[in-house]
Parts: structure tokens; C-alpha cells; sequence
């Protein structure tokens, strides 16, 4: 340790002399180094908020972000707008995703796993895993079956080291909300949670289900732990062959099996793996599966014409059982085929296992095929042109700040426009880095309190934040371009945002989804044509 | 001692008892209403006072009641009521007017009650200036033009708005969450967020908007979510659209046989809020039609053939088995059989297996089996 008390005499600062000291030791002096580039780095925050390029790759608990360091004072003095912009960003976080028409597997097959193991006992969630998982699991069906009206579901328990059958596959929402009630809600979590056994009998229902549909497994784990009867390896294998994809949640920590498990079944991708932070994004990550997959090309699903029928509703005098739950009902709807009488939609006829719809549930799943495009957030220097929301009435504000910052700001916002759709074109993967630079420049000037409106860049309408995402979350329709002429919205063609078209560039899409989208628009319009023709002829018969 | 704590009376929540807000829609299309005035003798202005009285029957039900009144004109949507802030306010017609006409109508409207003529010269004053901007070449170039989706889109918002504070309808589900919401409003607030209830009327004289059949369906589920009836006032032509509409929502349908007494229909059919609804036996259409028609021929359908990709209907496998919409290569196989009788599978197969079989097993002791064994 001789070299060490000459570090220790050479070194000029007191402040080196622990590392100095380490270094000595062996293979330390990386160590040494490291050190004193997390020192550097350290400075050239202090001096410039960010850290040099050069430096060592450093563990992420080591960057402490300052949530304080976000808000900066206005000019006149009040946080006000930073908090405004904040809340904003939050909430149009969810919005910023692709809106390329993708082909996406509209007819779902869903096995939905709970975890019902000792594990879920856990009370760091409120009031316990458990109660939560299943609240949120009741949320789940409603919405799943709101946004695939022609999926199936079924549900299955993790429970004392076995599979708990909760549910059997089947296309109505009210069935699986009664056995979530019955079977889930009354067994006390127990035992170890067994992933085999529950995948095992995830694929016992998911492998002979037709081919033009998904199949799909959305795992909740909330154990550690899986205390499997095989090898879990060949169940994966078996599930890959059965082109079942797994999406798990985890509740505690990530696991390694589970993130091999879904990043075998999804292509190598493991984005379909999460392990929940909190409450909100528990829930987030569990209605991210609602929205139905993303086709792939290499996947082997067949695409095929399914026979369905559509029935007509019936009222009756007296009252009939129906066939499927022999119930007394005075009305119900009867199956074209087989002249059953069902009282719910959409279903599988009892008698003739015919499919049975309303055309309103092809309908539903339209949105998914042709979503919304995304709006862009108005400058300064355009917001002049709007003084209040179009479609909900509610005021701007005015830019009653000084005049001395807007040019400044004309550049601003087109930097921040810049990484907001840069963002919005790649995901979350730039967001990490947009608060940055956003940071940097309320460091460099005084924050401007953002306009609060946002436009369709198709009829250039401006909207609050609220009506965007009302919007694009249930309404799928731009109001404003829906209640303009197409003369109008001709008219405005020129005037800022510019237009964007539907070739915003995405590996995952397909080269045939623009065609296909003039292509579908035709034939609902034939659709709607033809939908007058029912209408009419009712009328004659009343 | 928990059991005679009597704290918990306090705590008892009755079902809010929220204000309504509604919202009507009113075609506004000159022409369609000139032609239906030929027909049933009832002129807008007529109608638009008839609906006036509505409107103020639905305040007076309740003081924090709102009513919000949109145009579905030939140009676009436009709100009557709230009108566009920003925009001049003044009636266009009071210009004509001199102040001791001015004094004479104030007159006439100083004992009514204010919510009341608020709403009332509002409505009036925006729909003057609305006809004030429309030319007549412009009635003309678009006879049955109709903004229905756009119309029920901004009513939806706006109702998003007040009734929801902007949050869509949908608790984020977080224990606690709801507390926070009450605090925020600082009114009442329902186990759903809302702070209010909503409904839409829809007066229509147009017929179908053929080309905004997804918008319109987009709409009605969307006022699915948001638990909003949409009833619907079908003066002329009956459509589909709005039919299914008040279906889906669970609303109110009603073509009147007799316009001239639109205040009649209004004011029994419509204007319970959505309390009274329970009780009520609606007077709604029940048989609505929600057969397909299929996208080759447009004939209407009982049993259809639908595309798993883009979800297409046809009535028969299309040619070459290809969707016609999508352009995607179909497998058929399944299909090929319907309505030809099952055909017995080959029996190549079989034989091949009864023969190897044959010195083994079971199929050859069968073929023995007149021999007695030992």
C-alpha cells in the first residue's frame, strides 16, 4: 500500500483522498476515475443543468431529479403557468400515440389471470392487492367488451398453487361480472401462485379457438415466486407454438421468467411486460390491453369470413324463455338461422351456435381500424385566432403577457412542437429526454404559460386540453371538422397547422393500410347508403 | 359500543339529487323547413317558440338547471345558446328598432322571470344573426344538408364539460380519488364524477346524413359512456340513425303525428329528467331495425359473412376469395361446405391403418371374433 500514500501525497485536494485510496486496492482504478468524472459531472450540472456528454454511464438512482427544479417563476412571479403547463403535459401524456391505421386483431380471444396466492394479501396497495386487483379486474370486462363488442373472455385464478377456473370463454360481459363476483370475491388468497398451471390452462383454452381471431393471455402477478409441477420452459415453447401472446403485470418486482416469458411470445418484445409503480398506473397497464393487438405480418393468423347473423328484435305479448339463460323475458332477439330466442347480444346462438350481432357492434370496433389523428399544440403566435374552446365554450387565456417575451416565444414554441412530435412519432422513448431540454430553456428565459389550445390539423379548430382527450379516448370524432362543410375545411387548408398526412412513416405499419383506409370509407358509405333502405321499408310496414 | 354509535346516520348518502342540463339540437336548414311547413302547416318560428316554452319548463323544474341550445345550419354547427363568446351580442334585429320600441319591449318583459328571457333572447338574437349570414344561394346549393354527427359531437363535449369537468365520465379508479373530486367541485358530486345529469334532444326535419354513418356511431356510443339519453323529435322522414341513437342511449323516439301540437310531445314525452324516467313507461319506438346490409349487393341480411380483418359484410364468400374492401386473401375453407350435404371423408386412410393393423389389434380380433377364443 505504498502507491497509496503517494496518491495520497500527490493528490491536491483532501477531497480525492478516499477514492484516491481505493484505487489503490487492486483493480480499482477505474473506480478512481469514475469518481472523478461523477465529480466533474457534478459541476457541470451545477453549471449548466445537464450533464457532460462524456461522462460514465451512472446508475440511475445516482441522478436525483428535483421535482422543485420544474417550476420556475413567471415573470410575474407566480408559478402559475408552469403549474398550468405541468398538469397539461400529465394529462396529454396518455394522447401522444400513433395514429397510423394499423390492421389490428379485432376478434380477440382474452384469458385473463389473477393472481389469487398469499402474495396479493400485500396491503401496499389500497385497501389490499387482492380487493384491487379485483375492482380493477371488474373495470377490465366492462371496458374490454366495450371496446371489442365481438371478442371472447375468460378468466382464471392463481390460487394455492393451482388454477382456479373463474369463468369459461365466452362473449358476455355480465356472465364473467357475476363469476368474478361469485367464485373470485368469496376465496381468501392462499397458497403459492403457480404460472404453469394457470398458463397451462390459459392455452387448454385458447389453442383450438379459430385462427382469423388473437389469442391472448393478460397475466396479474403479484408473487415473486411461481411453484410450477414442470418445466415452465416447455409450457412457453408450447404457448409459441400455439401463437399465444402473453402480457404480464406485475405488482411487486420484475421477474425474470416473466419478462422471457412475454418477450418469447411477442417477438422479442418485451413492451407487453409492466410492473406497476402505483394505483393510476396499475390501472393503466391493465387497460392498455383493452385496445385490440397490432396484426403482425409474420404472425401465421389466418384471415377468414366468419358466418354471422344478424337477428331481429322481437316483442312479445307473453312471456317465452330464452334459450340461453331460461329466463321469462317478454322481449329478446331471434337467431335467423334456427328461430331461438336469445335475450342478449351479441352471442353465440344455444341451438345453432350461430354468431349473433347487432351491426352496431361491427360498428364499434370501426374506430380502431381509423383512429383520430392527433392534435398539435397552438403557439403563441396562432393563438390570436381563437378566443374560446369550439366545442365546449370554455375561455382561453389571453397572452396578457408582455410583449418583449413573444419573440422569444415565436422561436419557443417552435422547439417545443418540435419534440412534442417528436415524441408523439416515436412514443415514450424521446420523452425522457424532451423535460430536459424543455428545462433548459425555462432556465435560459422566463417560462410562457402555454396557450392551453390545441388544433385538428385537418380543420384547424381549437380545442381545450379536456375535449382532446375526451375526444380521442371516447368520441373518435373531431367536432370540428365533422361540423364543417367540406368547402370550409377546403378554405382553411392553408392556414396553420399545416396538413398532415396519413404517411406519417411507422415500421409496424402496413404498406396496405392507407389504401385500405380509402378503401373501408367507401364501403361504409355503401354501408350507410344501403342502411337507408331498411329504414324505408320499416316504414311501410308501420 | 359501535353498534349505538349513532354517527352513522349522518354519514348516510342519499343519490344526489343533480341538476339536468339539456341540450337540444335544432335543424336550422331554411329549406327543409319551408317544405315541411307545405306539408304540416307548422312554421319554425312556431316551432322555435314551442321549444322556447320547453327549454323554460326544464329551468323552472330547478334552479341550477342549464340549457344549452345548438343549430345544425346548412354551413356547419353553431351554438344558439351559450353563444359564441367574442361575437357581437346585440339581436341584429333591435338595429331597426327605435328606443321607444326598445322600452316598450322591456316593458313587456319586466315581470318574466329572468332565467327565462335570458335563455329566450339569446336563442333569438343568435339565430337572427346566424339567417342574418346565410344567403339564400347558399339554402339552395345544399337542400338537405345536415351537420348530425358535428351536432351531437359538440353537444357531447360540452356536456363532457359541465357535467364532467372535463374528465370523460371515468374515475380514475384510485381509492381516494373520490374525495378529491368532491373538494374540486365543491358541489355535489355522484359516485361517477358528475356533477350534473344531461340529456340531448335532437329536432330533426333532415333526413339520414348518408356519409357520416362512423361519426354518428362514434357519437352515440360515446353518449353510451357518458350515460346521456339522446331523445329524438323526428318531424320528417324517419331514419335509421337517430333511431338507433335513442335505442342505444336509451332515449326517447317520436315522430308526431300531429306537428301543430309539438308543445304537447315536447312537454309529455321529453321532459321528465332522467328521476322521473325511472317510473315512467317512455313512450320509445321497440322495434328498431339493426339488420345489415351487405356491402356487394346492398341486399338486407338475416346471416351474413363477415371479414375478420376490416369487418366487411357480404352475403355470399366473395370471388376468389378475396375481401373486397381489404384486399386480404380470405381462407374459405370452413365455409365451402355450407348447405351441401357432409361428405364421408375418404377412407384411403383408414384401409391403409386396417390393414397394417390388421395381425395386432382389435380390428382383427373383431374380424375373428365369430371364433370363440379359449
Amino acid at each position: 500500500m505504498a502507491d497509496s500514500d503517494e496518491d495520497f501525497v500527490l493528490s491536491s485536494s483532501g477531497d480525492d483522498r478516499p477514492k484516491a485510496r481505493g484505487a489503490g486496492g487492486g483493480g480499482g482504478g477505474g473506480g478512481g476515475a469514475a469518481g472523478s468524472s461523477r465529480r466533474s459531472t457534478r459541476k457541470s450540472k451545477r453549471a449548466d443543468g445537464a450533464p457532460a456528454p462524456g461522462a460514465t454511464k451512472r446508475e440511475k438512482w445516482e441522478d436525483i431529479q428535483r421535482s422543485w427544479d420544474n417550476v420556475v417563476e413567471g415573470a410575474d412571479g407566480s408559478i402559475a403557468g408552469t403549474v398550468i403547463g405541468l398538469l397539461e403535459a400529465t394529462k396529454r401524456k396518455r394522447l401522444l400515440r400513433d395514429t397510423t391505421p394499423i390492421q389490428r386483431g379485432i376478434i380477440r380471444h382474452l384469458v385473463l389471470i389473477l393472481d389469487l396466492s398469499s402474495a396479493m394479501l400485500e396491503k401496499d396497495l389500497r385497501p389490499t392487492r387482492f380487493l384491487l386487483t379485483l375492482r380493477y379486474a371488474r373495470d377490465f370486462v366492462t371496458e374490454y367488451f366495450e371496446q371489442n363488442p365481438i371478442s371472447q373472455l375468460s378468466i382464471i385464478g392463481m390460487h394455492d398453487g393451482l388454477a382456479l377456473r373463474i369463468s369459461d370463454m365466452g362473449g358476455n360481459p355480465a356472465d364473467h361480472l357475476t363469476a368474478l363476483q361469485e367464485k373470485a370475491f368469496t376465496v381468501e388468497p392462499k397458497g403459492a401462485s403457480s404460472l404453469q398451471n394457470a398458463l397451462e390452462m390459459g392455452r387448454a383454452e385458447l389453442f383450438h379457438t379459430p385462427t382469423h381471431g388473437t389469442r391472448e393471455i393478460l397475466l396479474i402477478f403479484g408473487a415473486l415466486s411461481s411453484s410450477d409441477p414442470g418445466d415452465i420452459h416447455d409450457t412457453i415453447n408450447s404457448l409459441i407454438e400455439d401463437r399465444i401472446q402473453v402480457r404480464i403485470v406485475g405488482l411487486a418486482a420484475q421477474v425474470a421468467v416473466c419478462r422471457e416469458l412475454v418477450m418469447k411470445t411477442n417477438d422479442g418484445d418485451d413492451s407487453a411486460y409492466g410492473v406497476i409503480l402505483d394505483e393510476g398506473h396499475y390501472r393503466e397497464l391493465m387497460m392498455a390491453a383493452t385496445t385490440p393487438p397490432v396484426t403482425k405480418t409474420e404472425e401465421k393468423s389466418v384471415p377468414s369470413l366468419l358466418m354471422m347473423g344478424f337477428p331481429s328484435r322481437t316483442v312479445e305479448k307473453h312471456e317465452s324463455l330464452c334459450s340461453c339463460h331460461s329466463n321469462l323475458t317478454k322481449g329478446g332477439y331471434i337467431c335467423p338461422r334456427c328461430t331461438a330466442k336469445v335475450c342478449f347480444l351479441p352471442t353465440e346462438c344455444p341451438c345453432c351456435g350461430l354468431t349473433l350481432i347487432l351491426s352496431t357492434h361491427l360498428a364499434r370496433s370501426y374506430h380502431h381500424l381509423f383512429p383520430l389523428k392527433n392534435w398539435v399544440e397552438v403557439p403563441w403566435s396562432e393563438a390570436h385566432t381563437s378566443t374560446h374552446c369550439w366545442s365546449c365554450q370554455s375561455p382561453f387565456p389571453t397572452n396578457q403577457s408582455q410583449t418583449s417575451s413573444i419573440k422569444i416565444k415565436i422561436r419557443n414554441p417552435s422547439t417545443t412542437a418540435a419534440t412534442a412530435t417528436a415524441s408523439r412519432s416515436n412514443g415514450a422513448t424521446t420523452t425522457s429526454t424532451a423535460p430536459k431540454n424543455d428545462h433548459q430553456q425555462q432556465q435560459q428565459q422566463p417560462p410562457q404559460p402555454p396557450t392551453q389550445r390545441y388544433a385538428c390539423t385537418d380543420c384547424k379548430t381549437h380545442f381545450c386540453i379536456d375535449c382532446d382527450i375526451f375526444t380521442h379516448e371516447s368520441l373518435h370524432n373531431c367536432p370540428g371538422c365533422q361540423s364543417l362543410s367540406e368547402e370550409r375545411v377546403k378554405a382553411r387548408a392553408n392556414m396553420w397547422p399545416p396538413s398532415i398526412g396519413d404517411g406519417t412513416a411507422d415500421a409496424a405499419g402496413e404498406p396496405t393500410s392507407s389504401s385500405m383506409r380509402t378503401q373501408v370509407a367507401e364501403a361504409t358509405k355503401m354501408l350507410e347508403n344501403s342502411k337507408i333502405a331498411p329504414g324505408s321499408s320499416m316504414e311501410v310496414e308501420n | 359500543m359501535d353498534k349505538v354509535d349513532g354517527t352513522e346516520h349522518y354519514n348516510f348518502k342519499a343519490p344526489a339529487d343533480l341538476a339536468t342540463l339539456q341540450v337540444i339540437i335544432l335543424d336550422t336548414n331554411p329549406l327543409a323547413w319551408a317544405t315541411f311547413e307545405k306539408s304540416s302547416s307548422l312554421s319554425f318560428p312556431a316551432a322555435l317558440s314551442q321549444l322556447l316554452i320547453f327549454a323554460n319548463a326544464h329551468l323552472a323544474f330547478s334552479q341550477s338547471n342549464r340549457c344549452a341550445v345548438i343549430a345544425n345550419h346548412i354551413d356547419g354547427v353553431h351554438f344558439l345558446s351559450p353563444a359564441d363568446p367574442g361575437t357581437d351580442h346585440r339581436d341584429p334585429g333591435e338595429a331597426d328598432l327605435t328606443p321607444e320600441d326598445l322600452k316598450e319591449i322591456a316593458n313587456q318583459n319586466a315581470s318574466k322571470y329572468r332565467v327565462f328571457r335570458l335563455l329566450e333572447d339569446e336563442v333569438r338574437a343568435s339565430y337572427r344573426r346566424l339567417i342574418k349570414n346565410t344567403t339564400p344561394e347558399a339554402v339552395m346549393a345544399c337542400p338537405n344538408s345536415s351537420y348530425l354527427a358535428g351536432a351531437l359531437s359538440a353537444a357531447l363535449t360540452y356536456i363532457n364539460r359541465i357535467c364532467f369537468g372535463g374528465t370523460g365520465g371515468r374515475s380514475s379508479g384510485v381509492p381516494g380519488d373520490e374525495k378529491s373530486k368532491v373538494n374540486s367541485a365543491g358541489g355535489k358530486v355522484d359516485e361517477t364524477g358528475r356533477t350534473m345529469h344531461a340529456k340531448i334532444l335532437v329536432v330533426s326535419v333532415t333526413p339520414d346524413p348518408a356519409n357520416q354513418y362512423i361519426p354518428v356511431m362514434n357519437s352515440i356510443f360515446a353518449a353510451q359512456r357518458l350515460k346521456v339519453p339522446i331523445d329524438v323529435c323526428k318531424l320528417r322522414d324517419s331514419t335509421v340513425f337517430l333511431q338507433q341513437a335513442a335505442d342505444a342511449t336509451g332515449g326517447v323516439y317520436m315522430e308526431p303525428e300531429h306537428p301543430q301540437g309539438l308543445i304537447q310531445y315536447l312537454m309529455m314525452g321529453f321532459l321528465p329528467d332522467h328521476l322521473a324516467r325511472q317510473s315512467l313507461i317512455l313512450p320509445t319506438k321497440v322495434d328498431v331495425d339493426f339488420r345489415a346490409a351487405c356491402f356487394c349487393h346492398k341486399k338486407v341480411l338475416d346471416i351474413g359473412f363477415v371479414c375478420s380483418v376490416c369487418l366487411s359484410i357480404f352475403c355470399e364468400p366473395p370471388q376468389g376469395a378475396v375481401c373486397s374492401t381489404c384486399q386480404v386473401k380470405l381462407d374459405v375453407t370452413s365455409l365451402e361446405n355450407i348447405g351441401k350435404p357432409v361428405v364421408l371423408p375418404p377412407k384411403k386412410k383408414k384401409k391403409k391403418k386396417a390393414i397394417d393393423s390388421l395381425p395386432e389389434s382389435g380390428v382383427a380380433s373383431a374380424a375373428e371374433s365369430p371364433v370363440p377364443t379359449e
